[in-house]
């Protein structure tokens, strides 16, 4: 054998001994809940921060001995964004004792994963798509769908266009990711806006990751917009703004975003060209999250220096939170010994109206609604900080206004 | 592979792929086992191997038009998505039977293969990957703007039946594809061995040379591109049965550069490598991916984020040792052990 | 007309980026017939090298600039050293993968520090719109445009009047023939990288002055590796002219385009231009034809 090989032969040898030298503990009463999340890929900037939240609320939560003497076990798997991973991950979990919760971090890989679901009576959490709403099985949404946020941005833009005293019909134009993600709004929420007498520009599509927008910002611009929502998960809505103000169109232009837009974060290095951009969200933004004390001892506890908070960390522990209130229901049902990933279901669709401490609006998962809540607030960007100008505000049934 | 002393008597053993009883012992007592694991075998592991075995039918296909043609192709994936969406539309849209959606998505992602393979008259080595690369973005590009494709929307394509019996769980789909695999895996160790797979060669190791001793290069890089795209092609569709939704995002580039990897790694030009490669590659994946939680719980600082990134790296890692120290793969290694069984228990 | 010279104009000011790391591929390929899918990963770093230095030590812009040179030169260094010197005598396509190995070891130390968040650049270059006769350019683009032209221009003098630029052109032309005249091909080949990660930087700290430093910045090095091959593998000259047309073209097609096919042509417009060029000049527009012999 050359020196080459026993190199290598030693390479391998040393990487298998490494990854074999791991190994995980377990406690006597424990549940799992799974996260098939992207943290190295293209929406990482939300899943990361997410997870985060719902891990400390998990840790938090088996501190203090547990649900009922239950602890939760956490698995986060990285997808990186592909739908044969994440199916490969399921399916080697899926036979977890006591898995009842699997949340997919991506829309495609939450339908991929769909079937298995069903079979397996369990329950599964994917975004914000509405198809999941019309067609009800045991996949549930995150907060409101896509179109009913998008709508309820529709109506603040009619709210504001009648503030500001204006006549006819607002138009309002659309750029989003040229994916399926990026369509999804206008399911129900182009139906919603021609309700409204909105006029709605046809709208823009672009591949993530590009460099300027200019193109279609002016075409927007050029087709007399009044309103342009910018769609993508941030840092995109922040470089589509950074480019509408590079232009000069934020000025005469009102920008919006969805929930996915520009957190506090962001905003604190781009103030200026960010400056009065509305954000549609389901959960607390900016100073508010900083400040509900309920997240900022979370976080100071776990993750040290506010410096580099992240609301959607809020939102995470929106995830924990829920599933620990749905644990307490099922075991007061069932109980551990018989309990199954069906039961975390039924459980589920029995804690409607629980209150998320105000990081949500209440959580409206019912036996006819898979919306993690129906309540949204929209903000705007003012001198660098991100300020409520709504209250709650229930956001409009958008799905039920298109044909699935 | 044959002990020492067993010497090719006639012309039929000479030319036959297995010579000794006793590889007909191994290989039929092989297949009965594995047509019988589903039977005793864990479901993750079965899964698991549905997959690995759609892979290898993939790199089987890379492995004609790269290892053994040459032509470096990235185009794999967007091939794979074509046959997935024929099959998908056949089977959804016109009411056809699984049975013959499956050989036709082959011949469709062969046919755009052929396309697809159409710059490799003019352009070869790096100009040609690129131009797969190109194709791919288009193909997908197309997948996601058609109408016919389901657009943004994607595709269920309902699960094999035969008879009213329905192969919609992951043990009875490993039958359709373990004995899809068999056929094609027998279909290129023949292929490659034939007058074909020796012009394959011939183009590969010095393609104008070849074309002087009288290799028509046109007609055989089409037929390489055809026939790789074919096995593509048939793997998209089992792929797309297998988890009854397609759609644009399932197929993308990284998946044809990692079937690259899998023949580096395998070794180009052996269809054993293509075994080594798949596997080696996959079972890194899923290591990588399962041990990143226990990583990341046994270095809590670390966080989960970070332990994935780890992933990353590691593969990354991997194909650069084996470009270094083992340039010819996996298969390299087979070579030798083979070797050593034949002469043993001689040294040489 | 007004309206396509603006869009022309946008488009070439995005170009140049695209120049930028084409000619960071074009320097690596001409001496060393490397084709690097890496590059992605030297303007990220050079990028993120840059802000640590400007945004994260609050450094002015000529200090902050030097060591996020000499780190990514480093990493340029390493990987010619490290991975591709092993690697002479073997194919060419091996040395390729090889740079897409690298770039996903990169890629997972990026991610790896990023951990999802996205950093952004100070503005350190003036902000606002210059308008050219009804065509508006933003100022901080203008001058990474000019920035590029500058390095351009300096490569090519580089290349003609140093002596380690005549070194590097006659090993561009025949590894042993330069050997047997007294050139260190080795040497050549750390030089050549050196330089290839500096251009790199350029290219990425313009680019992060478009776009944030996120997870999206490394794939910049797809569009340059299009450019790179578009003009041919081994003219600096048409990675600038086919740079700034990409851009031209994707944006130009963006704004003509889009509402016929029901938008969505950015995402394609650079692999049809690929090829198409390759299917006509397939070793480039300015590229060299090489002539094979048995």
């Amino acid at each position: 054998m050359g020196k080459r090989s026993a190199i290598f032969l030693s390479i391998i040898l040393a990487v298998c001994l490494s990854i074999s030298g791991l190994s995980s503990s377990s406690f006597a009463k424990e549940v799992a809940y799974l996260s098939l999340a992207d943290y190295t890929g293209p929406i990482a900037g939300l899943n990361v921060p997410g997870d985060m939240g719902l891990e400390d609320v998990l840790k938090e939560t088996n501190a203090k001995g547990g649900v009922d003497g239950v602890k939760i076990k956490f698995i986060g798997i990285d997808t990186r964004y592909d739908v044969a991973r994440a199916v490969s991950a399921y399916k080697r979990y899926r036979r977890t004792p006591r898995l009842l919760v699997v949340n997919s971090i991506s829309t495609g890989i939450g339908k991929a994963v769909a079937r298995l679901i069903e079979r397996d009576k369990r329950l599964q959490l994917v975004p914000g798509d509405g198809e999941f709403q019309a067609h009800i099985q045991r996949t549930f949404i995150w907060g409101p769908a896509y179109q009913d946020a998008f709508a309820a941005t529709l109506d603040w833009i009619m709210d504001d266009w009648k503030a500001k005293g204006k006549s006819g019909a607002p138009v309002v134009g659309y750029l989003s990711w040229d994916n399926p993600y990026g369509r999804e709004h206008l399911r129900g929420g182009k139906e919603y806006a021609a309700k409204l007498g909105i006029k709605f520009l046809p709208p823009e599509f672009f591949p993530p990751g590009t460099l300027k927008h200019d193109v279609y910002l002016t075409r927007l611009a050029k087709a007399g917009a009044h309103y342009i929502h910018a769609g993508g998960v941030d840092p995109t809505p922040t470089n589509v703004i950074r480019d509408a103000y590079a232009l000069g169109i934020t000025k005469k232009i009102q920008m919006t975003t969805d929930y996915w837009g520009p957190t506090a974060l962001g905003i604190g290095v781009h103030a200026k060209a960010l400056e009065g951009t509305v954000i549609t969200s389901f959960y607390q933004r900016g100073d508010e999250s900083r400040n509900n004390p309920f997240v900022a001892d979370l976080w100071k506890k776990y993750r040290g220096s506010m410096a580099k908070f992240n609301e959607v960390y809020g939102m995470g522990m929106s995830w924990g939170m829920t599933y620990v209130a749905a644990l307490k229901v099922a075991l007061k049902t069932v109980g551990y010994d018989k309990l199954t990933p069906d039961d975390m279901y039924k459980a589920y669709q029995k804690i409607t109206g629980f209150d998320k401490q105000g990081i949500q609006g209440a959580c409206a998962y019912s036996p006819t609604s898979r919306r993690g809540s129906l309540e949204v607030k929209i903000y705007r960007v003012k001198n660098g900080k991100i300020v409520p100008i709504t209250g709650w505000r229930k956001a409009p049934d958008a799905v039920s206004l298109h044909k699935f | 592979m044959r002990p020492c002393g067993v010497f090719d008597k006639s012309y039929g053993l000479d030319i036959a792929i297995i010579r000794t009883w006793q590889h007909w012992v191994i290989l039929i007592s092989a297949l009965i086992l594995l047509f019988l694991f589903p039977l005793f075998g864990s479901y993750y592991i079965i899964s698991f191997m549905n997959y690995l075995a759609i892979s290898v039918i993939v790199g089987l296909g890379l492995q004609i038009v790269s290892g053994y043609c040459g032509q470096i192709s990235f185009g794999q994936a967007a091939f794979m998505a074509i046959g997935a969406y024929t099959s998908a539309v056949l089977t959804i849209k016109f009411g056809v039977s699984f049975w013959i959606a499956l050989p036709l998505s082959g011949i469709m992602a062969g046919l755009v293969g052929i396309i697809g393979g159409a710059p490799s008259l003019r352009i070869k080595g790096m100009y040609l990957a690129m131009a797969t690369i190109a194709i791919h973005f288009v193909v997908i590009w197309l997948i996601l703007h058609m109408e016919i494709t389901g657009s943004f929307k994607g595709l269920f394509p309902p699960p094999p039946s035969l008879g009213g019996f329905e192969f919609d769980t992951d043990e009875r789909m490993f039958y359709i594809i373990m004995t899809v695999m068999v056929i094609m895996t027998y279909a290129a160790r023949n292929l490659v061995r034939s007058k074909v797979g020796r012009a394959f060669v011939a183009i590969r190791d010095n393609d104008l040379a070849g074309e002087v001793m009288g290799v028509n290069l046109y007609y055989y890089k089409l037929l390489a591109f055809f026939v790789s795209c074919f096995y593509a092609g048939i793997a998209g569709s089992l792929w797309g049965h297998l988890i009854t939704v397609v759609n644009s995002e399932q197929f993308t580039l990284m998946h044809a550069l990692e079937y690259i990897g899998m023949l580096i790694i395998g070794g180009m030009g052996s269809i054993p490598g293509v075994f080594f490669g798949v596997l080696f590659i996959r079972i890194l994946n899923e290591l990588v991916m399962f041990t990143s939680p226990l990583l990341a719980k046994a270095v809590p600082w670390l966080g989960s984020s970070p332990a994935a990134a780890l992933g990353l790296v590691a593969f990354g890692l991997a194909l650069i040792i084996f470009l270094i120290f083992e340039p010819r793969g996996l298969a390299h290694r087979w070579e030798i052990f083979k070797a050593s069984y034949r002469l043993y228990p001689f040294a040489y | 007309m007004i309206e396509f010279l603006q869009q022309a104009i946008t488009g070439m000011m995005i170009g140049s980026l695209y120049a930028l790391v084409a000619a960071a591929i074009v320097l690596v390929y001409k001496s060393t017939h490397v084709v690097s899918l890496a590059h992605g990963q030297l303007v990220a770093f050079g990028a993120l090298f840059f802000w640590l230095f400007i945004g994260g030590l609050g450094l002015p812009f000529w200090v902050g600039i030097i060591p996020a040179f000499v780190l990514t030169a480093l990493i340029g260094l390493l990987i010619e050293r490290l991975t591709l010197r092993p690697l002479i005598g073997q194919p060419l396509i091996a040395a390729f993968l090889m740079t897409f190995a690298i770039f996903l070891v990169l890629e997972g130390v990026f991610v790896l520090y990023l951990k999802g968040e996205t950093r952004t650049l100070p503005a350190f270059l003036p902000e606002g719109n210059m308008d050219i006769s009804g065509i508006s350019v933003p100022i901080n683009q203008f001058i990474g445009f000019l920035a590029a032209l500058f390095l351009f221009a300096a490569l090519s003098l580089i290349f003609k009047y140093t002596k380690i630029g005549l070194g590097m052109r006659a090993t561009a032309e025949d590894h042993r023939l330069a050997q047997g005249t007294g050139i260190t091909v080795r040497n050549i080949f750390s030089y050549i990288w050196v330089l290839s990660a500096i251009v790199a930087v350029v290219a990425g700290i313009a680019t992060a002055n478009v776009m944030d430093i996120y997870y999206m910045l490394p794939y910049i090095g797809i569009s340059g590796l299009i450019v790179a091959i578009c003009g041919g593998l081994d003219s600096l000259l048409g990675a600038l002219v086919v740079g700034l047309l990409l851009g031209v073209v994707e944006n130009v097609g963006a704004a003509y385009l889009d509402p016929l096919v029901g938008g969505g042509v950015k995402d394609v417009a650079a692999y049809v231009v690929l090829l198409l060029v390759l299917l006509i000049r397939p070793y480039g527009l300015f590229g060299l034809v090489r002539i094979e012999r048995i």
